[in-house]
């Protein structure tokens, strides 16, 4: 039986784990995050929390405020450029 | 039938995707390797069309229960095209350019991404699996052989076989840095640069344009930067702190310094969560109209769902090229067939369901604001119910504080392309105005 529906592809999250953090008690986008590591993978998210908190909204008739965090990198970088970068001045 | 080049000679005459296509044929012609198999591919092209071409659609694996992955957004936003390229893993192949000899092998798979032995993780666990409690609690010696299973079932790639050779990064400032070249982004660095500011435009892309470049169809030329903007291409912004932002590109990093910065990253899209939406060979409209603009049919028998630009565009040209094309403007996907290739979807039109066959699927999901780089930025990002989808805060003129502005499609979501020229010129009188005032 592989007929899955993935919320979040990058980490293979299903629907149906989503499903299970919502009714759980998970109506923000951070928690589902941090119950299911939704939204954690490669694409850090791009895909799937619009689609999370739609979800969200349609299971509890409220959509969650806030995305996860933006955080850098938008795209993976190789650690050894970044660790070149000249230390920051203080301000 | 699998995905294919197209025949820039067997288009209609006066199409204007023949003359787009047809341009593109004067470019050389260069042969790598993927998995073993000799690919011939246009130089220079995105190289995950040239395995598209090449017929190649199941590209990689997913990360714990190894389904079949393959190209969905062709923009760098998706896990579908990760390979190991010439000893590095990880490598996105929709936005590496293809050159002769590249060494392409499928990673995170065993033996190759088309055929993968570990993929009955998926069918032990038809729902889900639950890792952070499988196994955990049942003692010691259990727990620990399941944690060395899955430290080897699981995870991205390898690490590289060489240390590279990474360049220092650069440093560069301006008085106004532009993320993004489509309409609004190079209105606004065109209109800040004839006022004399020193303007900086980067852009992912091969040149200017943004959205207009996916659309077969748009016809006139794009607005490109004029004489006084000095233009990145090829050049993703990946990082803003505090004034400060970091841009990758071919040649390294390089840290710009702007008093101002202006966003106009605008829209991605989704495919939307249904049943086998991973599917290879499920594609969302902008990404399967880029690649009939870089002369790549993603499929011959092809149902495409939704009326945006793109979906209507994708279907337009597809036709022009030869696919067999079913247009559902009111469609939605319920559930995808296939399991290394699509084979058909099922899809509810209004209040019926039905069963159509294909060998691609396309879809044109509800844009959804590219807001992450003006969120690192401080830009304030909250979900907007007109906008069904998380989207920046802003005055009526773009300004969304500390330095920062968003324009176009990132600020008002898909909006006609001269809604969005003037939108770039509104906001850009508003950044003119606020460096004037501080530097007084």
């Amino acid at each position: 039986m592989t007929a899955k529906a993935l919320l979040c592809r990058c980490e293979d999250v299903t629907l149906d784990e989503v499903d299970a953090a919502i009714d759980a008690g998970s109506h923000d986008i951070e928690s589902v995050k941090r119950y299911t590591g939704f939204g954690t993978g490669w694409c850090q998210g791009k895909q799937c929390v619009v689609a999370c908190a739609r979800r969200i909204a349609e299971r509890t008739g409220r959509a969650p405020e806030l995305p996860i965090t933006p955080r850098p990198p938008l795209h993976p970088v190789p650690l050894g450029l970044l660790a070149k970068l000249p230390p920051e001045e203080p301000r | 039938m699998a995905p294919r080049r197209i025949d820039p000679t067997k288009l209609p005459a006066g199409s204007a995707l023949g003359a787009r296509l047809r341009a593109l044929a004067a470019l050389p012609k260069v042969r790598l390797h993927h998995d073993g198999d000799e690919v011939t591919a246009v130089q220079g092209e995105p190289l995950a069309m040239s395995l598209l071409a090449a017929g190649k659609l199941t590209l990689a694996r997913s990360v714990k229960y190894h389904r079949p992955r393959g190209p969905t957004c062709l923009r760098g936003d998706c896990d579908g095209c990760l390979v190991r390229v010439g000893g590095v893993p990880n490598v996105m192949a929709c936005t590496t350019r293809a050159e002769a000899g590249l060494d392409v092998v499928s990673q995170n798979s065993f033996p190759s991404a088309g055929l993968d032995v570990l993929r009955v993780t998926d069918w032990f666990f038809p729902k889900h699996l639950d890792h952070h409690h499988l196994f955990v609690h049942v003692g010691g010696a259990v727990n620990r052989t399941m944690q060395h299973f899955a430290r080897r079932m699981a995870g991205l790639g390898t690490l590289p076989d060489d240390e590279s050779a990474l360049p220092p990064p650069e440093r560069a400032t301006c008085d106004v840095l532009v993320v993004g070249a489509g309409t609004a982004g190079v209105a606004c660095a065109n209109a800040l640069a004839r006022d004399g500011l020193r303007v900086l435009l980067v852009d992912e892309r091969e040149g200017p344009g943004g959205l207009r470049c996916d659309d077969p169809f748009a016809g006139v030329a794009s607005p490109v930067p004029v004489a006084g903007v000095e233009v990145r291409y090829g050049a993703s912004a990946v990082a803003a702190y505090e004034g400060e932002t970091l841009v990758l590109d071919a040649a390294g990093l390089l840290s710009v310094g702007a008093r101002a910065r202006v966003f106009a990253t605008g829209c991605r899209e989704g495919v939307g969560t249904f049943v086998q939406n991973d599917v290879p060979g499920v594609f969302t409209a902008r990404a399967a109209c880029r690649a009939l603009c870089a002369g790549v049919l993603v499929g011959t028998k092809v149902v495409v769902l939704g009326d945006g630009r793109f979906a209507r565009g994708f279907a337009a040209g597809a036709a022009e090229a030869g696919a067999k094309v079913l247009h559902v403007p009111a469609g939605v996907a319920v559930e995808a067939a296939g399991g290394r290739a699509v084979r058909g979807v099922v899809l509810r039109d209004g209040a019926a369901t039905r069963t159509e066959r294909c060998d691609a699927l396309v879809i044109d999901g509800v844009p959804a604001a590219v807001y992450e780089l003006a969120g690192q930025a401080g830009v304030a990002v909250t979900w907007s119910a007109e906008r069904d989808g998380f989207a920046p805060g802003c005055d009526d003129d773009g300004a969304a504080g500390n330095g920062c502005y968003v324009t176009g499609s990132l600020r008002l979501g898909r909006v006609a392309d001269d809604v969005r020229a003037a939108d770039g010129e509104r906001v850009a009188a508003r950044v003119r105005r606020d460096l004037a005032e501080g530097a007084r």
